[in-house]
Protein backbone atom coordinates (compact mmCIF):
# COMPACT_ATOMS: atom_id res chain seq x y z
CA UNK A 1 0.00 0.00 0.00
CA UNK A 2 3.03 1.94 0.65
CA UNK A 3 3.79 2.05 -3.06
CA UNK A 4 7.19 3.70 -4.29
CA UNK A 5 8.83 5.57 -1.20
CA UNK A 6 11.66 7.53 -0.86
CA UNK A 7 14.58 7.66 1.68
CA UNK A 8 12.93 10.23 3.52
CA UNK A 9 9.60 8.82 3.53
CA UNK A 10 11.18 5.77 5.20
CA UNK A 11 12.96 7.59 7.45
CA UNK A 12 9.74 9.09 8.62
CA UNK A 13 7.71 5.92 8.78
CA UNK A 14 10.53 4.54 10.90
CA UNK A 15 10.58 7.82 12.88
CA UNK A 16 7.07 6.67 14.05
CA UNK A 17 6.89 3.07 14.27
CA UNK A 18 9.84 3.69 16.96
CA UNK A 19 7.84 6.26 18.80
CA UNK A 20 4.52 3.69 19.06
CA UNK A 21 6.64 1.16 20.16
CA UNK A 22 8.58 2.91 22.70
CA UNK A 23 5.67 3.29 25.01
CA UNK A 24 5.05 -0.44 25.22
CA UNK A 25 8.83 -1.08 25.63
CA UNK A 26 9.40 1.66 28.12
CA UNK A 27 7.73 -0.36 31.55
CA UNK A 28 9.64 -3.66 30.07
CA UNK A 29 12.51 -1.97 30.26
CA UNK A 30 11.67 -0.31 33.76
CA UNK A 31 10.25 -3.94 35.59
CA UNK A 32 14.05 -5.34 34.34
CA UNK A 33 16.05 -2.34 35.84
CA UNK A 34 14.19 -2.25 39.19
CA UNK A 35 14.71 -5.85 39.67
CA UNK A 36 18.55 -5.08 39.58
CA UNK A 37 18.57 -2.14 41.39
CA UNK A 38 19.02 -2.04 45.72
CA UNK A 39 20.97 -4.16 46.50
CA UNK A 40 21.85 -5.45 42.57
CA UNK A 41 20.66 -8.51 40.90
CA UNK A 42 22.91 -11.46 42.30
CA UNK A 43 21.26 -10.84 45.77
CA UNK A 44 17.74 -9.76 44.66
CA UNK A 45 17.57 -13.01 42.27
CA UNK A 46 19.05 -15.27 45.00
CA UNK A 47 16.58 -14.04 47.53
CA UNK A 48 13.78 -14.55 45.43
CA UNK A 49 14.71 -18.57 44.80
CA UNK A 50 16.17 -19.03 48.24
CA UNK A 51 13.70 -17.00 50.64
CA UNK A 52 10.78 -18.13 49.04
CA UNK A 53 9.26 -21.57 48.29
CA UNK A 54 10.14 -20.72 44.64
CA UNK A 55 10.90 -24.35 43.16
CA UNK A 56 7.87 -26.11 45.00
CA UNK A 57 5.20 -22.95 43.38
CA UNK A 58 7.30 -23.41 40.04
CA UNK A 59 6.43 -27.56 40.45
CA UNK A 60 2.77 -26.57 41.49
CA UNK A 61 2.45 -24.36 38.39
CA UNK A 62 3.58 -26.88 35.82
CA UNK A 63 1.65 -29.30 37.57
CA UNK A 64 -1.36 -27.43 37.41
CA UNK A 65 -0.64 -26.11 33.76
CA UNK A 66 -0.20 -29.83 32.41
CA UNK A 67 -3.44 -30.94 34.17
CA UNK A 68 -5.40 -27.99 32.43
CA UNK A 69 -3.46 -28.38 29.17
CA UNK A 70 -4.50 -32.11 29.45
CA UNK A 71 -8.26 -31.72 30.44
CA UNK A 72 -8.78 -28.91 27.87
CA UNK A 73 -7.45 -30.95 25.27
CA UNK A 74 -8.96 -33.94 26.03
CA UNK A 75 -12.32 -32.90 26.43
CA UNK A 76 -11.88 -30.55 23.72
CA UNK A 77 -10.83 -32.68 21.01
CA UNK A 78 -13.09 -35.10 21.60
CA UNK A 79 -16.39 -32.60 21.82
CA UNK A 80 -14.57 -30.89 18.61
CA UNK A 81 -15.07 -34.07 16.39
CA UNK A 82 -18.53 -34.54 17.47
CA UNK A 83 -19.93 -31.26 17.05
CA UNK A 84 -17.70 -30.99 13.11
CA UNK A 85 -18.11 -35.11 11.91
CA UNK A 86 -21.05 -36.76 14.11
CA UNK A 87 -24.25 -35.69 13.09
CA UNK A 88 -26.96 -36.40 16.81
CA UNK A 89 -29.90 -34.36 17.92
CA UNK A 90 -29.33 -31.46 19.72
CA UNK A 91 -26.17 -30.32 18.17
CA UNK A 92 -26.23 -27.54 17.60
CA UNK A 93 -28.59 -26.14 20.78
CA UNK A 94 -26.01 -28.16 22.52
CA UNK A 95 -22.87 -26.74 21.01
CA UNK A 96 -24.15 -23.38 21.52
CA UNK A 97 -25.22 -23.61 24.79
CA UNK A 98 -21.53 -24.56 25.63
CA UNK A 99 -20.49 -21.59 23.56
CA UNK A 100 -22.24 -18.83 26.02
CA UNK A 101 -19.53 -19.90 28.01
CA UNK A 102 -17.33 -17.36 25.93
CA UNK A 103 -19.12 -14.23 27.69
CA UNK A 104 -19.43 -15.57 30.96
CA UNK A 105 -17.65 -12.69 33.55
CA UNK A 106 -15.71 -16.03 35.79
CA UNK A 107 -15.74 -13.41 38.58
CA UNK A 108 -19.69 -14.05 37.97
CA UNK A 109 -19.55 -17.37 39.76
CA UNK A 110 -17.35 -17.09 42.35
CA UNK A 111 -19.62 -17.75 45.01
CA UNK A 112 -21.08 -20.71 43.50
CA UNK A 113 -17.44 -22.02 42.89
CA UNK A 114 -16.64 -21.44 46.55
CA UNK A 115 -19.73 -24.06 47.50
CA UNK A 116 -19.12 -26.42 44.73
CA UNK A 117 -15.38 -26.94 45.53
CA UNK A 118 -16.54 -26.71 49.97
CA UNK A 119 -19.29 -29.17 48.87
CA UNK A 120 -17.00 -31.10 46.89
CA UNK A 121 -14.37 -31.41 49.50
CA UNK A 122 -12.08 -29.72 46.92
CA UNK A 123 -10.33 -26.91 49.30
CA UNK A 124 -6.33 -27.92 48.45
CA UNK A 125 -6.54 -29.85 46.04
CA UNK A 126 -5.25 -29.09 42.50
CA UNK A 127 -8.55 -29.87 41.04
CA UNK A 128 -10.35 -27.14 42.37
CA UNK A 129 -7.89 -24.72 40.36
CA UNK A 130 -7.88 -27.16 37.55
CA UNK A 131 -11.78 -27.71 36.62
CA UNK A 132 -13.14 -24.20 36.81
CA UNK A 133 -10.25 -23.06 34.55
CA UNK A 134 -11.19 -25.90 32.17
CA UNK A 135 -14.42 -25.34 32.37
CA UNK A 136 -13.98 -21.20 31.66
CA UNK A 137 -11.60 -22.09 28.88
CA UNK A 138 -12.95 -25.46 27.12
CA UNK A 139 -16.11 -22.94 24.99
CA UNK A 140 -13.21 -21.33 23.26
CA UNK A 141 -10.31 -24.22 22.55
CA UNK A 142 -13.80 -26.12 21.24
CA UNK A 143 -15.33 -23.32 19.15
CA UNK A 144 -12.07 -22.96 17.50
CA UNK A 145 -11.07 -27.02 17.01
CA UNK A 146 -14.69 -27.55 15.83
CA UNK A 147 -14.18 -24.47 12.92
CA UNK A 148 -10.67 -26.39 12.62
CA UNK A 149 -11.99 -30.00 12.22
CA UNK A 150 -14.68 -28.75 10.04
CA UNK A 151 -11.98 -28.34 7.19
CA UNK A 152 -11.01 -32.09 7.31
CA UNK A 153 -12.71 -33.56 4.42
CA UNK A 154 -15.68 -35.99 5.02
CA UNK A 155 -14.46 -38.05 2.60
CA UNK A 156 -11.25 -39.15 4.98
CA UNK A 157 -13.51 -39.72 7.77
CA UNK A 158 -15.64 -42.05 5.38
CA UNK A 159 -12.39 -44.28 4.06
CA UNK A 160 -11.49 -45.08 8.07
CA UNK A 161 -14.87 -45.75 8.63
CA UNK A 162 -14.90 -48.70 5.54
CA UNK A 163 -11.74 -49.25 6.24
CA UNK A 164 -14.35 -50.75 9.89
CA UNK A 165 -12.17 -48.05 11.96
CA UNK A 166 -14.49 -47.46 14.54
CA UNK A 167 -15.56 -43.60 15.15
CA UNK A 168 -12.89 -43.58 18.65
CA UNK A 169 -10.46 -45.17 16.30
CA UNK A 170 -11.07 -42.61 13.59
CA UNK A 171 -10.54 -39.73 15.84
CA UNK A 172 -7.07 -40.81 17.63
CA UNK A 173 -5.65 -42.50 14.27
CA UNK A 174 -6.99 -40.08 11.39
CA UNK A 175 -8.20 -36.62 13.09
CA UNK A 176 -5.46 -36.49 15.23
CA UNK A 177 -2.55 -36.69 13.36
CA UNK A 178 -4.15 -34.15 10.96
CA UNK A 179 -5.09 -31.72 14.02
CA UNK A 180 -1.32 -30.83 14.82
CA UNK A 181 -1.69 -27.26 14.11
CA UNK A 182 -4.73 -26.52 16.03
CA UNK A 183 -3.22 -29.15 18.94
CA UNK A 184 -0.57 -26.23 18.86
CA UNK A 185 -3.03 -23.48 19.41
CA UNK A 186 -5.18 -25.26 22.22
CA UNK A 187 -1.96 -26.15 24.28
CA UNK A 188 -0.98 -22.67 23.97
CA UNK A 189 -3.92 -21.09 24.75
CA UNK A 190 -4.88 -23.37 27.96
CA UNK A 191 -1.13 -22.93 29.16
CA UNK A 192 -1.72 -19.08 29.32
CA UNK A 193 -4.59 -19.50 31.19
CA UNK A 194 -2.99 -22.13 33.48
CA UNK A 195 0.44 -20.57 34.29
CA UNK A 196 -1.17 -16.69 34.82
CA UNK A 197 -3.92 -17.63 36.95
CA UNK A 198 -4.34 -15.90 40.59
CA UNK A 199 -7.33 -15.93 41.78
CA UNK A 200 -8.26 -19.63 41.64
CA UNK A 201 -5.08 -21.02 43.19
CA UNK A 202 -5.88 -17.85 45.89
CA UNK A 203 -8.80 -18.89 46.86
CA UNK A 204 -8.69 -22.79 46.64
CA UNK A 205 -5.38 -24.11 47.47
CA UNK A 206 -5.10 -21.90 51.34
CA UNK A 207 -2.24 -24.36 52.00
CA UNK A 208 0.93 -22.86 51.38
CA UNK A 209 2.97 -25.70 50.03
CA UNK A 210 0.35 -25.73 46.84
CA UNK A 211 0.53 -22.58 46.38
CA UNK A 212 1.70 -21.16 42.68
CA UNK A 213 4.29 -18.96 41.21
CA UNK A 214 2.22 -15.77 41.08
CA UNK A 215 1.52 -15.43 44.65
CA UNK A 216 5.65 -15.37 45.13
CA UNK A 217 5.54 -10.98 44.79
CA UNK A 218 3.45 -11.80 48.08
CA UNK A 219 6.67 -12.98 49.89
CA UNK A 220 8.30 -9.23 49.84
CA UNK A 221 5.23 -7.74 49.89
CA UNK A 222 4.38 -6.31 53.85
CA UNK A 223 2.37 -3.84 55.97
CA UNK A 224 6.18 -2.22 57.00
CA UNK A 225 6.89 -1.60 53.65
CA UNK A 226 8.27 -3.49 50.49
CA UNK A 227 11.20 -4.74 49.20
CA UNK A 228 10.56 -3.23 45.63
CA UNK A 229 13.71 -4.65 44.11
CA UNK A 230 12.74 -8.15 45.03
CA UNK A 231 9.46 -8.08 44.15
CA UNK A 232 10.28 -7.30 40.83
CA UNK A 233 12.67 -9.43 41.04
CA UNK A 234 10.11 -11.94 41.42
CA UNK A 235 8.17 -10.46 38.68
CA UNK A 236 10.57 -11.28 35.97
CA UNK A 237 11.04 -14.85 37.14
CA UNK A 238 7.19 -15.20 36.98
CA UNK A 239 7.02 -14.56 33.45
CA UNK A 240 10.06 -15.78 32.28
CA UNK A 241 9.36 -19.20 31.67
CA UNK A 242 6.07 -17.81 29.36
CA UNK A 243 8.46 -15.17 27.67
CA UNK A 244 11.05 -17.77 26.21
CA UNK A 245 7.89 -20.26 25.62
CA UNK A 246 6.60 -17.47 23.33
CA UNK A 247 9.79 -16.57 21.97
CA UNK A 248 10.55 -20.05 20.82
CA UNK A 249 6.80 -20.58 19.64
CA UNK A 250 6.08 -16.66 18.76
CA UNK A 251 3.88 -18.35 15.22
CA UNK A 252 2.18 -20.59 17.49
CA UNK A 253 1.26 -17.91 20.01
CA UNK A 254 -0.26 -15.27 17.98
CA UNK A 255 -2.13 -18.16 15.94
CA UNK A 256 -3.18 -19.10 19.32
CA UNK A 257 -4.47 -15.88 20.42
CA UNK A 258 -5.80 -14.61 16.63
CA UNK A 259 -7.30 -18.42 15.53
CA UNK A 260 -10.53 -17.80 16.46
CA UNK A 261 -11.12 -14.09 14.87
CA UNK A 262 -9.39 -14.67 11.57
CA UNK A 263 -10.40 -16.78 9.06
CA UNK B 1 -21.90 -41.29 2.11
CA UNK B 2 -23.06 -37.36 1.39
CA UNK B 3 -23.00 -35.32 4.40
CA UNK B 4 -23.10 -31.50 4.25
CA UNK B 5 -19.65 -30.22 4.85
CA UNK B 6 -21.11 -26.70 6.13
CA UNK B 7 -20.32 -25.31 9.54
CA UNK B 8 -24.44 -25.50 10.95
CA UNK B 9 -26.36 -27.40 9.45
CA UNK B 10 -29.81 -25.87 10.10
CA UNK B 11 -31.69 -28.50 8.54
CA UNK B 12 -33.34 -31.34 10.79
CA UNK B 13 -30.77 -33.46 12.10
CA UNK B 14 -32.53 -36.41 13.89
CA UNK B 15 -29.15 -38.82 13.51
CA UNK B 16 -30.99 -41.44 11.27
CA UNK B 17 -30.43 -40.33 8.19
CA UNK B 18 -29.93 -42.68 6.02
CA UNK B 19 -26.50 -42.84 3.94
CA UNK B 20 -26.95 -42.65 -0.07
CA UNK B 21 -25.66 -46.15 -0.72
CA UNK B 22 -27.85 -48.08 1.32
CA UNK B 23 -30.96 -46.25 -0.09
CA UNK B 24 -30.27 -46.88 -3.99
CA UNK B 25 -29.53 -50.76 -2.67
CA UNK B 26 -32.87 -50.85 -0.94
CA UNK B 27 -34.08 -49.27 -4.31
CA UNK B 28 -32.61 -51.71 -6.70
CA UNK B 29 -34.82 -54.66 -4.51
CA UNK B 30 -32.06 -56.00 -1.87
CA UNK B 31 -33.65 -57.51 0.92
CA UNK B 32 -33.69 -54.61 3.43
CA UNK B 33 -30.18 -55.33 5.37
CA UNK B 34 -30.20 -54.29 8.72
CA UNK B 35 -29.62 -50.52 9.17
CA UNK B 36 -25.91 -49.57 8.49
CA UNK B 37 -24.20 -48.40 12.18
CA UNK B 38 -24.89 -45.35 11.77
CA UNK B 39 -21.46 -43.04 12.54
CA UNK B 40 -22.84 -40.53 15.26
CA UNK B 41 -25.85 -41.40 16.95
CA UNK B 42 -25.62 -42.04 20.37
CA UNK B 43 -22.18 -42.99 20.48
CA UNK B 44 -21.64 -39.03 19.54
CA UNK B 45 -23.50 -37.80 23.28
CA UNK B 46 -20.50 -39.98 24.82
CA UNK B 47 -17.91 -37.61 23.10
CA UNK B 48 -19.57 -34.06 23.88
CA UNK B 49 -20.30 -35.58 27.70
CA UNK B 50 -17.28 -34.59 29.21
CA UNK B 51 -17.31 -30.92 27.74
CA UNK B 52 -21.16 -30.72 28.78
CA UNK B 53 -20.38 -32.20 31.95
CA UNK B 54 -17.50 -30.13 32.85
CA UNK B 55 -19.28 -26.75 31.02
CA UNK B 56 -22.86 -27.53 32.81
CA UNK B 57 -21.23 -28.67 35.98
CA UNK B 58 -19.24 -25.16 36.35
CA UNK B 59 -20.99 -22.29 34.07
CA UNK B 60 -24.72 -23.65 34.45
CA UNK B 61 -25.02 -25.01 37.63
CA UNK B 62 -23.32 -21.75 38.45
CA UNK B 63 -25.59 -19.48 37.00
CA UNK B 64 -28.70 -21.77 38.37
CA UNK B 65 -27.08 -21.68 42.04
CA UNK B 66 -26.42 -17.90 41.53
CA UNK B 67 -30.03 -17.45 40.66
CA UNK B 68 -31.48 -19.08 43.78
CA UNK B 69 -29.29 -17.01 46.11
CA UNK B 70 -30.29 -13.82 44.52
CA UNK B 71 -33.42 -14.78 46.23
CA UNK B 72 -32.11 -14.54 49.50
CA UNK B 73 -30.82 -12.53 52.37
CA UNK B 74 -27.61 -14.85 53.39
CA UNK B 75 -24.07 -14.23 54.40
CA UNK B 76 -22.76 -17.30 52.83
CA UNK B 77 -22.72 -19.60 55.94
CA UNK B 78 -25.97 -19.20 57.97
CA UNK B 79 -27.88 -22.30 56.80
CA UNK B 80 -30.98 -20.68 57.41
CA UNK B 81 -31.20 -18.33 54.60
CA UNK B 82 -34.18 -15.93 54.03
CA UNK B 83 -35.97 -15.67 50.93
CA UNK B 84 -36.86 -11.83 50.07
CA UNK B 85 -37.52 -12.46 46.74
CA UNK B 86 -36.54 -9.97 43.95
CA UNK B 87 -35.80 -7.44 46.69
CA UNK B 88 -31.87 -7.67 45.81
CA UNK B 89 -32.86 -6.57 42.31
CA UNK B 90 -34.76 -3.89 43.13
CA UNK B 91 -31.89 -2.95 45.76
CA UNK B 92 -29.77 -2.47 42.74
CA UNK B 93 -31.65 -0.30 40.98
CA UNK B 94 -31.50 2.44 43.96
CA UNK B 95 -27.70 1.68 44.63
CA UNK B 96 -25.57 4.57 43.40
CA UNK B 97 -22.49 2.16 44.26
CA UNK B 98 -23.93 0.05 40.72
CA UNK B 99 -24.52 2.85 38.77
CA UNK B 100 -20.80 4.41 39.58
CA UNK B 101 -19.68 0.64 38.56
CA UNK B 102 -21.93 0.78 35.68
CA UNK B 103 -20.56 3.98 34.15
CA UNK B 104 -17.01 3.33 35.14
CA UNK B 105 -16.90 0.04 33.08
CA UNK B 106 -18.41 2.05 29.97
CA UNK B 107 -16.39 4.91 30.17
CA UNK B 108 -13.30 2.40 30.44
CA UNK B 109 -14.08 0.12 27.84
CA UNK B 110 -14.97 3.15 25.31
CA UNK B 111 -11.34 4.26 25.96
CA UNK B 112 -9.67 0.72 26.08
CA UNK B 113 -11.79 -0.43 22.67
CA UNK B 114 -11.03 2.86 21.11
CA UNK B 115 -7.50 3.42 21.88
CA UNK B 116 -6.49 -0.11 21.47
CA UNK B 117 -8.38 -0.59 17.68
CA UNK B 118 -6.58 2.94 16.73
CA UNK B 119 -2.87 1.75 17.73
CA UNK B 120 -2.78 -1.67 16.56
CA UNK B 121 -4.18 -0.75 13.45
CA UNK B 122 -1.57 2.01 12.84
CA UNK B 123 1.14 -0.29 14.08
CA UNK B 124 -0.15 -3.06 11.64
CA UNK B 125 -0.11 -0.38 9.06
CA UNK B 126 3.14 1.06 9.44
CA UNK B 127 5.05 -2.57 10.42
CA UNK B 128 3.27 -3.74 7.00
CA UNK B 129 5.78 -0.92 5.02
CA UNK B 130 9.85 -1.26 5.15
CA UNK B 131 10.66 -0.85 9.44
CA UNK B 132 13.90 -1.58 10.30
CA UNK B 133 14.03 -4.04 13.22
CA UNK B 134 10.12 -4.77 12.44
CA UNK B 135 10.67 -8.42 14.33
CA UNK B 136 11.92 -6.97 17.35
CA UNK B 137 8.74 -4.20 17.07
CA UNK B 138 6.43 -6.66 17.28
CA UNK B 139 8.00 -8.62 19.57
CA UNK B 140 7.79 -5.96 22.19
CA UNK B 141 3.94 -4.81 21.38
CA UNK B 142 2.99 -8.57 21.81
CA UNK B 143 5.01 -9.33 25.21
CA UNK B 144 2.28 -7.99 27.09
CA UNK B 145 -0.65 -9.87 25.88
CA UNK B 146 0.97 -12.71 27.43
CA UNK B 147 2.21 -11.96 31.02
CA UNK B 148 -0.20 -12.90 33.94
CA UNK B 149 -2.13 -9.81 34.69
CA UNK B 150 -1.26 -10.11 38.71
CA UNK B 151 2.11 -9.65 38.06
CA UNK B 152 1.30 -6.73 35.47
CA UNK B 153 -0.45 -5.10 37.82
CA UNK B 154 2.17 -5.49 40.43
CA UNK B 155 4.63 -3.64 38.56
CA UNK B 156 2.26 -0.72 37.47
CA UNK B 157 1.69 -0.14 41.14
CA UNK B 158 5.15 0.82 41.03
CA UNK B 159 5.76 2.35 37.78
CA UNK B 160 2.79 4.85 38.31
CA UNK B 161 3.40 5.62 41.70
CA UNK B 162 4.53 8.97 42.46
CA UNK B 163 8.02 8.36 43.04
CA UNK B 164 7.35 5.85 40.30
CA UNK B 165 8.89 5.48 37.10
CA UNK B 166 6.45 6.91 34.79
CA UNK B 167 6.73 10.37 36.03
CA UNK B 168 10.66 10.17 36.43
CA UNK B 169 10.22 9.70 32.56
CA UNK B 170 7.74 12.47 32.54
CA UNK B 171 10.51 14.60 34.74
CA UNK B 172 13.27 13.92 32.19
CA UNK B 173 11.77 14.83 29.02
CA UNK B 174 10.68 18.03 30.52
CA UNK B 175 6.79 17.25 30.95
CA UNK B 176 6.99 18.03 34.84
CA UNK B 177 3.34 19.39 34.37
CA UNK B 178 1.80 15.68 33.28
CA UNK B 179 2.97 14.07 36.91
CA UNK B 180 0.80 12.88 38.61
CA UNK B 181 -0.27 10.65 41.79
CA UNK B 182 -2.16 8.57 38.89
CA UNK B 183 -3.64 6.12 40.94
CA UNK B 184 -3.73 7.57 44.14
CA UNK B 185 -5.61 10.62 42.41
CA UNK B 186 -9.20 9.77 42.01
CA UNK B 187 -9.52 11.98 38.92
CA UNK B 188 -6.86 10.27 36.94
CA UNK B 189 -7.25 6.27 38.11
CA UNK B 190 -9.64 4.64 36.44
CA UNK B 191 -7.45 6.40 33.27
CA UNK B 192 -4.22 4.89 35.03
CA UNK B 193 -6.51 1.21 34.93
CA UNK B 194 -7.33 2.07 30.89
CA UNK B 195 -3.94 2.78 29.91
CA UNK B 196 -2.40 -0.45 31.78
CA UNK B 197 -5.31 -2.01 30.07
CA UNK B 198 -4.11 -0.47 26.76
CA UNK B 199 -0.39 -1.51 26.90
CA UNK B 200 -1.28 -5.29 27.64
CA UNK B 201 -4.13 -5.55 25.35
CA UNK B 202 -2.88 -3.74 22.29
CA UNK B 203 -0.55 -6.28 20.67
CA UNK B 204 -3.94 -8.24 20.14
CA UNK B 205 -5.41 -6.06 18.36
CA UNK B 206 -2.36 -5.46 16.29
CA UNK B 207 -1.81 -9.48 15.52
CA UNK B 208 -5.35 -9.26 14.36
CA UNK B 209 -5.08 -6.07 12.11
CA UNK B 210 -1.72 -7.65 11.21
CA UNK B 211 -3.40 -10.78 10.01
CA UNK B 212 -6.61 -9.29 8.37
CA UNK B 213 -4.16 -6.40 6.58
CA UNK B 214 -1.70 -9.04 5.25
CA UNK B 215 -4.95 -10.59 3.67
CA UNK B 216 -6.00 -7.77 1.35
CA UNK B 217 -5.73 -8.30 -1.92
CA UNK B 218 -2.61 -5.94 -3.65
CA UNK B 219 -4.11 -5.65 -6.46
CA UNK B 220 -6.59 -2.99 -5.03
CA UNK B 221 -3.92 -1.16 -4.10
CA UNK B 222 -1.83 -0.64 -6.98
CA UNK B 223 -5.68 0.04 -8.99
CA UNK B 224 -5.85 2.70 -6.48
CA UNK B 225 -2.31 3.87 -7.22
CA UNK B 226 -2.99 4.01 -10.51
CA UNK B 227 -5.89 6.55 -10.06
CA UNK B 228 -3.38 8.32 -8.46
CA UNK B 229 -4.94 7.77 -4.54
CA UNK B 230 -1.77 8.46 -1.81
CA UNK B 231 -1.31 6.36 1.48
CA UNK B 232 -3.31 8.13 3.44
CA UNK B 233 -6.74 8.12 0.88
CA UNK B 234 -5.92 4.30 0.29
CA UNK B 235 -5.95 4.27 4.15
CA UNK B 236 -8.81 5.50 4.37
CA UNK B 237 -10.63 3.93 1.33
CA UNK B 238 -9.42 0.48 0.84
CA UNK B 239 -8.11 -0.70 3.81
CA UNK B 240 -10.31 0.43 6.82
CA UNK B 241 -13.27 -0.29 4.98
CA UNK B 242 -11.75 -3.92 3.80
CA UNK B 243 -10.89 -4.87 7.84
CA UNK B 244 -14.73 -4.96 8.71
CA UNK B 245 -14.82 -8.19 10.00
CA UNK B 246 -11.96 -7.08 12.24
CA UNK B 247 -13.10 -4.33 13.70
CA UNK B 248 -16.30 -6.58 14.59
CA UNK B 249 -14.24 -9.21 16.15
CA UNK B 250 -12.14 -6.60 18.37
CA UNK B 251 -14.95 -4.36 19.09
CA UNK B 252 -17.16 -7.64 20.32
CA UNK B 253 -14.11 -8.97 22.51
CA UNK B 254 -13.46 -5.49 23.48
CA UNK B 255 -16.96 -4.87 25.23
CA UNK B 256 -16.69 -8.82 26.70
CA UNK B 257 -13.43 -7.99 28.39
CA UNK B 258 -14.17 -4.98 29.84
CA UNK B 259 -17.38 -6.28 31.84
CA UNK B 260 -15.03 -9.37 32.65
CA UNK B 261 -11.74 -6.56 33.62
CA UNK B 262 -11.31 -8.00 37.36
CA UNK B 263 -7.96 -8.54 37.93
CA UNK B 264 -5.62 -5.32 37.07
CA UNK B 265 -8.74 -3.15 39.09
CA UNK B 266 -8.63 -5.29 42.18
CA UNK B 267 -4.79 -5.16 42.48
CA UNK B 268 -3.86 -2.17 40.96
CA UNK B 269 -6.40 0.59 43.20
CA UNK B 270 -8.91 -2.20 44.77
CA UNK B 271 -11.51 0.21 42.85
CA UNK B 272 -10.59 3.17 44.71
CA UNK B 273 -9.21 5.45 45.80
CA UNK B 274 -13.04 6.14 47.40
CA UNK B 275 -15.19 3.83 44.37
CA UNK B 276 -13.99 5.89 42.34
CA UNK B 277 -12.69 2.78 39.79
CA UNK B 278 -15.09 0.45 41.47
CA UNK B 279 -16.15 -2.35 38.49
CA UNK B 280 -18.97 -4.10 38.98
CA UNK B 281 -16.86 -7.42 39.10
CA UNK B 282 -15.03 -5.86 42.36
CA UNK B 283 -17.96 -4.94 43.67
CA UNK B 284 -19.37 -8.31 43.43
CA UNK B 285 -16.62 -9.42 44.88
CA UNK B 286 -16.69 -6.76 47.94
CA UNK B 287 -19.95 -7.94 47.99
CA UNK B 288 -19.33 -11.81 48.82
CA UNK B 289 -15.51 -11.69 50.45
CA UNK B 290 -15.56 -9.19 52.31
CA UNK B 291 -19.09 -8.06 53.48
CA UNK B 292 -20.58 -11.41 53.25
CA UNK B 293 -23.81 -10.02 51.20
CA UNK B 294 -23.77 -13.26 49.41
CA UNK B 295 -27.55 -12.76 48.31
CA UNK B 296 -26.86 -9.32 46.86
CA UNK B 297 -23.61 -10.61 45.28
CA UNK B 298 -25.34 -13.19 43.22
CA UNK B 299 -27.94 -10.42 42.13
CA UNK B 300 -25.39 -8.61 41.03
CA UNK B 301 -23.46 -11.39 39.05
CA UNK B 302 -26.49 -11.94 37.26
CA UNK B 303 -26.95 -8.46 36.41
CA UNK B 304 -23.62 -8.56 34.75
CA UNK B 305 -24.55 -11.97 33.25
CA UNK B 306 -27.91 -10.68 31.42
CA UNK B 307 -25.85 -7.44 30.60
CA UNK B 308 -22.72 -9.89 29.07
CA UNK B 309 -25.50 -11.98 27.07
CA UNK B 310 -27.19 -8.80 25.64
CA UNK B 311 -24.51 -6.84 24.43
CA UNK B 312 -22.90 -9.73 22.81
CA UNK B 313 -26.42 -10.81 21.39
CA UNK B 314 -26.86 -7.11 20.30
CA UNK B 315 -23.48 -7.37 18.67
CA UNK B 316 -23.74 -10.14 17.18
CA UNK B 317 -26.33 -8.90 15.27
CA UNK B 318 -25.23 -5.60 14.59
CA UNK B 319 -22.08 -7.04 12.62
CA UNK B 320 -23.91 -9.59 11.07
CA UNK B 321 -21.84 -12.16 12.26
CA UNK B 322 -22.97 -15.94 11.13
CA UNK B 323 -24.73 -14.80 8.21
CA UNK B 324 -21.72 -15.78 5.97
Amino acid sequence: MFGRISLRQRLVYQVVATVLVIPFLFPLVAIVAISFSGQGPLANYTAVITQTPFFTFLLNSAVISAGTIALIYAVTMLAGFAFAKLKFTGRRLLFNAILVGLVLPSIALMVPMFIIVRQLGLFNNFLAVILPLSAVTVPLTLLLARNYLNGIPDEVIEAAKIDGATSFGTLVRIVIPLSRPITAVIIVWAFLQAWNEFFLPLLFLQDQNLQVLTQVPQFFTSTYGSDVPKIFAALVLVCLPIVITYLLLQKFFEKGLTAGAVK
Amino acid sequence: MTMSPTLDTSGPEDGTGTPGDSRARRAHGHPPTPRPKRRGGRTAYLYVLPALILVVGVVYLGIGYNGWVSTLDWNGIDPNPESVGFDNYTKIFSDSIFWDSLSHVAVFGVIVILVQMALGLAMALIFSGPIFGRNIYKIIVFVPVILSPAAVSIAFRQLLSPDGQVNEALRFIGLDVLTNAWIADPKTALIALAVINIWQWTGFSFILYQASVSQIDQNLYEAAQIDGAGTWRIIRSIVIPQLKGTHATLALTGVIGALKTFDIVFLVTGGGPGRSTEFLTTYIYKQAVQQFNSGYAAALAMVLLVLALTLTAFQMRAYRFGED
